[in-house]
């Protein structure tokens, strides 16, 4: 089963109008009508030049976004066919856009004292955009909250309950946020330096996302303090999976992907050695294909992807990636980018960036 | 301006990784088998030496600075402010290096609390002056104070500040006490850094020889991009951290009083050594035999834009004040500013790319 909303590509087509069509390129219209899925990325060109890249199933360019920086984690609304892409840490913008083009994108910017922290997440209804956000100089993550329905105007902010917010997402049922706390400090004039790698405190929390109460928060075991907690994906049955990169020794092998539940304790997969290796204590992006049962992750630092069951946390498969980047649930298994231009079956003369995005 | 800031800006030609992409050649291959001889190369004839000379100069002004406190006279303040200059251009040769123990236990934000854009170590200096604390005469009480208060800014301020006039007056007065404890603390991080680089079987040997056991690097690819990473993240501070903290640009406000060692007017002699000591680790860690031998022109253009910055930062008016309020003086600023990004792309793009970091470093940490 898909995520919930996810439309089918001749939805996505159907959608995009004529108009969107006519804009397009013979081999891109091709490669789309041709597509049962589209993803978006965000990309630097050879010319140093920033995007949001719209490819098909197969990584087939259809169209692109210019940006004037680049971009990391995105976010899509299915309620709204809107899309949202945030500058990667410490930027100040996010733009939000319709990859149909039926309207023009809109950048938003960070308020002063603040900047993205590189990810976010609509509602389930798409009124409300939620983004993470630096309070640098109170050193404590935030969870800003954006109105979809009046240009996307700040309307309020939660704490992250934690420090180096990261990734995060929203609950299926939209009353729950759930957020990654890296543990790590940073600040705007110390560009993107890690200040307290000796005393991090990495966190996982779920908050109401009508108040940012906090409900739960899991804390790193003071063995693992060195443990990033960084993405974050969440299975159909409301179980959060997430990744980690280690801080520590590189030679200590800790554990670098796990689960939770509301309500219970956090539960680390305990990987075979070849595979803790392979990921090299780095895991960039984490997804799970719902309709699958599976849980993709991608190490760009051991230039690797692996796949579990969701169900026993075993390993169904591995594949040597170099430079490997982001990862999305595909129509079976998962979509996997590279840093220097590979989309599944792709090559084009760009890098992408850590995420994608599966719009379609 | 605009036309003019352009004109500054040099002539070398497109970047090398997009002449090479779009071109369509051979990526480049890492030669890991030259790793090790670079890396062991780094940390003997740069990083080991950079420490150690730090250390010695903070001795040596810590002397002085007893010197002072036990004599005062003017040529003793002389002498003191001459070892502080020096001390400070030492330390802005190895701070390139922001990685390893310098980042451990807050020794960079000890020794140098910048920027500071709320004046937090200014007001906290201020303070103690106004109200002595004599636990802020000792290094043992000094270090567990503030970090604000315990590095070169505050030193700068005891030595340049308002109430300077009367260090070579009052015998053993606070501010001078307190100055010396800065110095003697500047010797204590020195010590550690040095310690801690020279230790057998520490982190020297760990950057020397990457391997499945290591504790920093598993394999070469990671240590060279470490590596370079300190060259990267260097350029990139002189541009964000020292430059554009004081001068965004033409259009934007100028914040003088921010410039980093605008009292002692160092902050030139700072950048300089900064740029110069890219310039010196790149040399010296023999990074250019990374390179095949038809791109090794990426180090030459390298070291030609990083010169050229030196150039014109040593041509600006140390005063700081007067250099923002100077059209002529602004274009230099310009200069700096649209050249040293150029720096940054070609170090992680150019060089990066060429040696065969798929994408470039810059492209290379995930997030």
């Amino acid at each position: 089963m898909r995520k919930p909303g996810l439309i089918d590509r001749r939805s996505f087509v159907k959608a995009a109008g004529a108009a969107f069509l006519a804009t397009l390129s013979p081999r891109a219209l091709f490669a789309l009508e041709r597509s049962d899925a589209v993803y978006a990325s965000g990309f630097r060109s050879p010319n140093g030049e920033f995007g949001i890249g719209l490819v098909a199933e197969d990584g087939t360019f259809i169209d692109r976004i210019a940006l004037p920086d680049r971009v990391h984690g995105l976010g899509h609304s299915p309620a709204t066919g809107l899309s949202v892409a945030f500058a990667r840490r410490p930027g100040t913008f996010a733009v939000i856009f319709d990859a149909r083009k039926r309207s023009e994108p809109i950048i938003i910017a960070a308020p002063d004292n603040r900047h993205f922290f590189g990810h976010g997440q609509f509602s389930p209804d798409g009124r409300l955009l939620y983004a993470s956000e630096n309070d640098f100089d109170a050193i404590r993550g935030m969870i800003g909250v954006y109105d979809a329905t009046d240009g996307f105007r700040r309307v309020g902010e939660f704490p992250a309950h934690g420090i180096g917010t990261h990734d995060m997402t929203v609950s299926d049922d939209g009353r729950f946020l759930i957020i990654a706390n890296g543990g790590i400090e940073t600040h705007p004039d110390f560009g993107r330096t890690k200040l307290n790698l000796d005393h991090m405190e990495p966190s996982l929390v779920i908050a109401d996302a009508a108040t940012g109460a906090l409900i739960e928060k899991h804390v790193m075991p003071r063995e693992l303090s060195q443990l990033s907690t960084r993405h974050l994906d969440v299975a159909e049955n409301g179980r959060v999976w997430f990744a980690c990169q280690y801080e520590g020794p590189r030679n200590d092998t800790p554990p670098l992907v796990g689960h939770f539940a509301r309500g219970e304790a956090l539960a680390f997969v305990s990987l075979p050695q070849d595979i803790t290796a392979g990921l090299a204590n780095y895991v960039g992006a984490i997804a799970v294909n719902r309709r699958d049962g599976l849980v993709g992750l991608t190490s760009p630092k051991g230039g690797l992807a692996v796949t579990l069951e969701a169900r026993s946390g075993t390993v169904v498969s591995t594949a040597a990636v170099a430079d490997a980047a982001g990862i999305a649930p595909a129509l079976s298994g998962f979509a996997v980018s590279s840093y220097d231009g590979h989309f599944q079956t792709t090559q084009s003369p760009l890098a992408w960036d850590q995420h994608i995005l599966r719009i379609s | 301006m605009k036309p003019l800031v352009l004109g500054l800006f040099i002539a070398l030609g497109f970047s090398a990784t997009a002449t090479a992409q779009e071109a369509g050649t051979t990526p480049a291959i890492l030669k890991s088998e030259a790793i090790p001889a670079v890396m062991e190369k780094a940390v003997e004839n740069f990083i080991r030496p950079g420490y150690h000379r730090f250390r010695d100069r903070s001795a040596t002004l810590e002397a002085d600075m007893h010197a002072l406190c036990a004599g005062p006279s003017a040529e003793a303040l002389d002498k003191a402010r001459v070892a502080f200059d020096k001390t400070v251009a030492a330390w802005s040769t190895v701070e390139i290096v922001r990685v390893g123990p310098v980042i451990e236990a807050n020794r960079f934000e000890r020794i140098l609390f910048y920027p500071d854009r709320k004046s937090t170590g200014l007001k906290q200096v201020q303070a103690i002056l106004a109200r002595p604390d004599e636990s802020a005469t000792s290094v043992e009480t000094l270090k567990d104070k503030s970090v604000a208060m315990q590095g070169l800014g505050a030193l700068e301020f005891v030595l340049f500040g308002t109430g300077s006039e009367t260090l070579p007056k009052d015998q053993q007065g606070f501010p001078c006490r307190y100055g010396a404890a800065i110095a003697g603390n500047l010797v204590r991080l020195g010590n550690e850094l040095a310690d801690e680089w020279d230790k057998e079987g520490g982190i020297k040997d760990a950057w020397k020889h990457p391997g499945p056991d290591n504790p920093v690097f598993r394999d070469g690819r990671e240590a060279i991009t470490a590596l370079l990473g300190i060259l990267v993240h260097g350029a990139e501070a002189i541009r964000d951290q020292r430059i554009e903290t004081f001068y965004k640009g033409a259009d934007n406000n100028t914040f003088p009083r921010q410039a980093i060692y605008w009292r002692s007017r160092n902050t030139w002699h700072s950048v300089e050594a900064n740029i110069e000591a890219l310039r010196t680790l790149m040399r010296e860690s023999g990074m250019a035999d990374l390179l095949d031998e038809d791109s090794r022109s990426i180090v030459s253009s390298i070291d030609f834009v990083a010169r050229s910055l030196v150039r014109v930062a040593n041509d600006i008016d140390p005063d700081i004040e007067a250099a923002v309020a100077d059209p002529i003086e602004r274009t230099k600023l310009d200069f700096l500013l649209l050249n040293s990004k150029d720096l940054i792309l070609r170090l992680g793009n150019d060089y990066g790319g060429a040696i065969g970091l798929t994408a470039g470093f810059s492209f290379s940490d995930g997030d």
